[in-house]
């Protein structure tokens, strides 16, 4: 590559962010303490499978974002409606969209998997650092081998368990991932009090016409009976 | 004399009407966009993207008649009298089997705070509504307040047009024909708004 015609971001990772063709990418981080000395960190960033999940929450067309019976979040184009709600209710900033303007994320190889095979990430590592297989099985035998785990609870329990070696935020990841306030509060408390507004709003107005609603009619003879005035 | 004393002219009725049948168009096309219980009414605009499609281009023409409508009126309804604070101390008389004489000029109080709501609410609605179609262009955190408050705003607006309909219409006799031939009873003006139809050359 021309050293005059790339551009110089700061960092060896390259590409440096998920895109609607990337699902799956292992982030790296570069630090250095006091005394200088380097310390790197890698973290695999990609959909990590939520228990709850926000993007599911969220999306207001059935089946465009859906669970197998593996518990993988899968996307489907042809039912994406476009409203990018995911992108904002999603805890790690994952969905993404192309020039289609359908979501893309991580499907953790949902086709391969139902047919019983590895998911493409785990079959190409050559080092066993991503693994695939039953989630008990996986956790208890990191943590048999003394791993400080992420997301084993989290969000009912992430299908992708982290082994990290730092402080989550050291990788860039929310301490303590939960779906967004602003998302849980439109979602889980204005759309059901709307519902409850609505039907409120419309007994409001029977009552009012049936207790004083006679009361406002227009006397023909010339004299209004009712309502702001006595005229 | 006549019978009938003009209340709206051709213009002001006509951007009335663009304003509410934008409404419900916005109204049809974002109820299954606000829960899934309303996926079926995506049917109407052939399926969600449609139904997007639908909301994006109501939205506009809404923003800018109910902006209208709102600087219209923008004077009458900024300006609050003792009259009106009489009107809120007694909510209208609505409540009341013999309702006190309020001498309201062409807008009660009460339709001067839904016409601030309107516009404010408009502004908002347009503001958000803009945040919510491109979100890669704004903060994470701006666009979920912006969802959220899209949606209070829309509960407030669905809630305060089912007391509008009501109270222009079987629960005020007289008042609907003013927003659709231009004129009203002299009977209904002289009992609603007293303080106007002595302005507009009653007695």
């Amino acid at each position: 590559m021309d050293a005059d015609k790339t551009v110089e971001k700061g960092s060896y990772e390259n590409p440096t962010d998920l895109t609607s063709n990337l699902y799956n990418r292992i982030r790296f981080l570069e630090s250095a303490d006091e005394k200088g000395n380097v310390k790197w960190l890698f973290m695999n960033e990609r959909c990590v499978h939520c228990g709850d999940a926000g993007c599911m929450k969220v999306c207001p067309s059935p089946g465009a974002l859906h669970r197998t019976k593996e518990g993988i979040v899968v996307f489907d184009k042809e039912k994406c409606i476009s409203c990018k709600y995911c992108v904002s209710a999603c805890p790690f900033n994952i969905p993404r969209y192309g020039a289609d303007d359908k979501v893309t994320k991580c499907h953790l190889c949902f086709d391969r998997v139902g047919a019983g095979r590895l998911p493409a990430c785990a079959q190409a590592c050559p080092t066993q650092t991503l693994q695939f297989g039953g989630r008990d099985a996986l956790i208890a035998k990191a943590k048999a081998a003394g791993k400080k785990l992420y997301g084993e609870n989290a969000l009912d329990g992430l299908g992708v368990v982290y082994a990290l070696e730092d402080k989550p935020e050291a990788y860039g990841l929310p301490a303590d991932p939960s779906i967004p306030t602003s998302i849980f509060l439109w979602k889980d408390v204005v759309r059901p009090l709307g519902i409850l507004g609505f039907w409120g709003s419309v007994a409001a107005v029977v009552v009012h016409y049936v207790t004083y609603g006679g009361n406002r009619r227009l006397d023909e003879d010339g004299k209004g009976k009712g309502g702001d005035a006595n005229g | 004399m006549g019978k009938y004393v003009e209340r709206f002219n051709t213009a002001e009725r006509v951007l009335h009407w663009f304003v509410a049948a934008s409404f419900v168009t916005l109204l049809l096309s974002g109820l299954g966009l606000y829960s899934r219980l309303f996926h079926g009414y995506f049917d109407l605009f052939g399926g969600g993207v449609g139904a997007i499609a639908a909301h994006k281009y109501a939205g506009a023409i809404f923003f800018v008649s109910s902006l209208m409508l709102f600087f219209n009126h923008a004077k009458e309804m900024f300006s609050f009298d003792e009259d009106d604070r009489k009107w809120f101390r007694t909510l209208g008389g609505y409540l009341s089997k013999n309702p006190e004489h309020i001498n309201s000029g062409k807008f009660n109080a009460g339709q001067k705070g839904f016409g601030i709501f309107m516009g404010i609410a408009t502004l908002l609605l347009g503001v958000t509504g803009v945040i919510n179609w491109i979100p890669a262009s704004f903060p994470r955190g701006i666009v979920q307040f912006s969802l959220l408050l899209h949606g209070i705003l829309f509960l407030a607006f669905v809630m305060l047009m089912i007391v509008h309909v009501y109270l222009t219409t079987i629960g005020n006799p007289g008042t609907l024909e003013g927003m659709l031939y231009g004129n009203v009873r002299r009977i209904w003006a002289r009992t609603h708004h007293p303080k106007w139809y002595k302005e507009v050359g009653g007695e």
